[in-house]
């Protein structure tokens, strides 16, 4: 397995743009999220090429301490919380990461504001969630949704691991709240949106292990043992790449046996080169790593 | 009446609010028009999704005698989810009308989506069973949530957005066919092909779902988004529809029909009344009637057989009442949706 994650790192490093940051599908605009699961695939390993994507990941970031989405855009993203992931691993760049790390404190879904709690709680009560319970956006000005919420607890809970502030401490346990709220009926999670006029909505993969993975460390609940059986049945019959590798990402940290489902991975990605989305093939080769690395979403508290 | 101070000042404030709903949809904000004095929409009878469709697809494109001859083609499909029929515009006539595309002359022909819910588009394009009608190495298929974008000033102006950023292979594309499922949708009344164009915005910058559409007014946003990337053409899938509480918990509707259309206004205002719905009470659709195209009967000429209302309608959840071809005047459908 070695040799064959050897040629898929190889491929990701050669597709590295001039700007140091990597583009989802081959063109030459950059985007935060591609660059930051590229950076952890590679695992600090391809020095040169690290280091650069680093460079670029902290020209990118906002003067308010936040991240865009992709190079060009100037506007606030959920990607904030993948680089500050990103950049925890180094334990270097304090100061990108401490203006992160509060923008993330104080940036909110939309429902964090009194006006929308209310209008949720009386006048528009199609989707059953508790606005009480709110996370963060993908970006400014919308509603929380699951990834964004699920990536920026484990962001603040890897950054305050050894200093937990009240300030993170809360959001974490509200973003975790939100969470357990927005769970599908039947376990598992979606974009958040599970119960719409009354009918429940169906799980997605990806959600459901990037979820988890947000709640690694917490006490453990119906809510997370239901998820947790969904996602092992789910994963047996997945043959997409990027959420086949979640899945492994996702199962290890709850010490669930992996071996099957990489070598079914390593089947399904061949020698990468099919696999034309950076982001996905920088996912599979962090799946086909686990347990011989750091895990980069995993939270020691 | 004695009018005192309170009352005025209430009076002034209702009427104020009143006013400023009525302007919002009366005056116009938009800075193009692609209505032409005549549509052209024909409807296809269809039962089964079989290999027979190419031939009848391509018959039916010839009646509008399309010059697509060297033109870069996007076909815009519904993909949602990793479901079953009838969530999905069906795979086999995806393939059908790319392949129709390039008999007709197009130099490439490129199937475009970006799912509005489910991240892994992958996984919707192995569920819908799209990949063997990519073969043909004229046909690509990319991901628009993750394409290259471009930020680009909005052609009109009703949702307050000013501009998007825009994938690549949208803007790239010299002919656009939006290729929808026909659906009632719990938001939006129903979802056709302008609707369906909600799919063309990447979920990189703006997330799944499409948030920021919703908070600035889905009918707002249909009509900005449509009046920036003008639809060229529609084929919509209505082989099995879905009625109900669409997008995805409905449930399926045998209709049998393919409307193809050179006008999205005409060929949703079709596929409504197929529906048994007033197309006037879609609010996208009766404000899309002033620039997008020709919702009225008699602007839309029919090649084949006339869009009959069906003698049972496609049921609506309760909100959705007054779309019924019987239902309750235009006014209060728009109060309802704004």
């Amino acid at each position: 397995m070695d040799d064959k994650v050897s040629t898929l790192v190889r491929v990701l490093t050669n597709r590295k743009l001039p700007s140091g940051g990597w583009s989802f599908t081959g063109s030459r605009q950059a985007t935060v999220e591609a660059t930051c699961l590229a950076c952890l695939a590679l695992e600090w390993e391809v020095q040169a090429t690290t280091i650069s994507a680093v460079q670029f990941l902290l020209h990118s970031q906002l003067n308010n301490g936040s991240w865009p989405a992709f190079h060009g855009d100037s506007e606030d993203s959920w990607t904030t919380a993948l680089v500050l992931c990103t950049l925890n691993g180094t334990g270097e760049f304090a100061s990108a990461r401490e203006k992160a790390f509060h923008w993330l404190v104080s940036e909110r879904g939309r429902e964090g504001h009194w006006f929308w709690r209310w209008k949720f709680k009386t006048a528009d009560r199609k989707v059953r969630f508790d606005p009480d319970k709110y996370g963060w956006p993908w970006d400014s000005g919308s509603a929380s949704w699951v990834i964004p919420t699920a990536f920026s607890i484990i962001a603040l809970k890897q950054y305050a691991v050894c200093n937990r502030l009240e300030a993170s401490e809360k959001r974490i346990n509200l973003g975790v709240e939100m969470l357990l709220d927005r769970v599908c009926v039947a376990g598992g999670w979606n974009s958040g949106n599970s119960v719409v006029y009354g009918v429940p909505l169906r799980p997605h993969v990806e959600a459901t292990a990037i979820a988890l993975l947000a709640l690694q460390g917490e006490r453990r609940s119906v809510v997370i043992d239901k998820s947790l059986e969904w996602l092992k049945l789910s994963a047996a019959n997945i043959d997409a790449v990027s959420s086949l590798a979640w899945c492994i990402l996702s199962l290890f940290v709850y010490q669930e046996p992996v071996d099957g489902l990489k070598n079914r991975l390593l089947t399904l990605i061949g020698d990468g080169r099919k696999i034309h989305d950076n982001a996905t093939l920088a996912t599979a080769i962090l799946a086909l790593k686990c347990g011989e690395m750091i895990h980069p979403f995993v939270v020691l508290r | 009446m004695k009018l005192d101070r309170r009352r005025f000042f209430g009076s002034a404030v209702g009427a104020a609010a009143t006013a400023a709903v009525a302007a919002k949809w009366t005056w116009p904000k938009h800075s193009v028009s692609y209505k032409r004095p005549f549509a052209s929409v024909a409807v296809l009878n269809a039962n089964g999704y079989s290999e027979k469709l190419e031939a009848l697809l391509l018959d039916g494109l010839r009646l509008f005698r399309l010059n697509v001859a060297g033109k870069s083609v996007l076909l815009k499909p519904n993909l949602v989810e990793d479901l079953p029929e009838p969530v999905n515009t069906n795979s086999v006539l995806i393939g059908a009308a790319a392949r129709c595309f390039l008999r007709l002359g197009a130099a490439h022909v490129t199937i475009g989506e970006g799912p509005g819910h489910q991240r892994d588009t992958e996984l919707i394009v192995q569920s819908a069973s799209l990949q063997h009608h990519l073969a043909d190495r004229n046909i690509e298929f990319v991901d628009l949530n993750r394409d290259e974008l471009k930020r680009v000033p909005l052609k009109a102006n009703y949702s307050g957005l000013h501009e998007l950023w825009l994938p690549r292979a949208v803007l790239a594309s010299s002919f656009i066919v939006s290729m929808p499922k026909i659906k009632t949708h719990h938001w939006a009344g129903v979802t056709l092909s302008l609707k369906n164009m909600f799919g063309i915005v990447p979920g990189m910058k703006y997330g799944w779902p499409k948030n920021l559409l919703h908070w600035n007014g889905i009918h707002e946003s249909i009509l900005d988004i449509c009046a920036t990337v003008p639809i060229h053409f529609v084929i919509a899938d209505g082989i099995i529809a879905m009625e109900g509480n669409g997008p995805l918990q409905g449930s399926a509707r045998k209709l049998e029909k393919i409307v193809l259309g050179d006008d999205p206004v005409a060929a949703d205002a079709t596929c409504a009344r197929l529906m048994g719905f007033d197309p006037l009470q879609v609010l996208h659709l009766s404000q899309g009637n002033r620039f997008l195209g020709n919702l009225h009967e008699n602007r839309i000429t029919m090649l084949g057989e006339e869009a009959t209302t069906p003698l049972l309608p496609f049921s609506v959840l309760p909100e959705f009442q007054y779309l019924l071809a019987s239902g309750t005047p235009p006014f209060a459908a728009r109060q309802r949706s704004g």
